[in-house]
């Protein structure tokens, strides 16, 4: 059972490749920018993790849902893949949302346009 | 030390990035603004900030339901003493703060990547409106 959280992660991790390749969202546009920045967003997150756990401020939960590998002192070999997970669907998603905000507004300025036509109609 | 001290040094650090990013893109923008119609830019605003809002909506959307599962399963535990108590269901709000600092972190450090905005050639329209995205946002 201790490969639980890390099968999920993985899992996730490739529904993000998955999705990036279809929608050419992140790596698919740029490998070498999109390595640099996940590596020095998961660096980051890593960073704030060890510190949070340094000062006491949370800790690795006592579950049968993880390996029970760590990577440092109470950081599970997980959280490196949450943190990849977190960083790679913030980029993913940031992107679709902007390809989803071009199509909404692309959809309103042609009603908008076709209101006023009728509405030009209606006056004439 | 709380949960908040920590986040407020890291979210700093983060909101630097931020600004220099913006700066970049705006230095870099100078020249496309230039030569686009005022039209054309209210349009890549709107688009931006649609953007931006909606995928902040989303993931902390997402965040409150998988950090709540995950500190339900038991994943991870706090000290009380160290966090605010204010929670979302479960979850501290100071957890808010790792999506929070993704969304600004990452997007900054991608734009600081890129190098001075040459002009391309608009690229063969595939896969439905990607490469106004992709041109928008490199």
């Amino acid at each position: 059972m201790g490969f639980v959280y890390l099968a999920a992660l993985l899992v996730s991790l490739f529904g993000m490749v998955m999705l990036d390749r279809r929608f050419r969202l992140f790596f698919w546009r740029d490998v070498p920018r999109a390595a640099v920045t996940l590596l020095v967003g998961v660096v980051f997150f890593l960073v704030w993790d060890v510190v949070g756990i340094d000062l006491g401020i949370f800790f690795r939960g006592e579950t049968s849902f993880m390996t029970g590998v760590l990577v440092a002192t109470e950081l599970p070999l997980e959280e490196v893949f949450f943190l990849t997970l977190l960083c790679y669907l913030t980029m993913n998603l940031l992107a679709a949302a902007r390809m989803a905000a071009a199509v909404v507004l692309d959809r309103r300025d042609a009603s908008s346009t076709q209101a006023g036509r009728s509405v030009d109609g209606v006056a004439s | 030390m709380t949960y908040w001290a920590v986040n407020a040094v890291f979210l700093s650090i983060v909101a630097v990035l931020g600004v220099l990013a913006l700066v970049t893109a705006g230095v870099r923008g100078r020249a496309a603004r230039a030569s686009s119609s005022p039209a054309e830019r209210s349009r890549r605003r709107r688009e931006q900030l649609l953007g931006a809002g909606l995928a902040t909506g989303v993931l902390l959307v997402m965040t409150a339901v998988f950090d709540n599962v995950m500190i339900g399963i038991g994943l991870v535990g706090y000290d009380a003493a160290r966090i605010s108590g204010v929670f979302v269901g479960i979850a501290p709000l100071e957890d808010f703060a790792y999506a929070v600092a993704a969304l600004v972190l990452l997007p900054s450090v991608w734009v600081l990547l890129g190098g001075p905005k040459t002009p391309r050639a608009p690229a063969a329209p595939a896969a439905g409106g990607s490469t106004t995205v992709e041109e928008a946002r490199s």
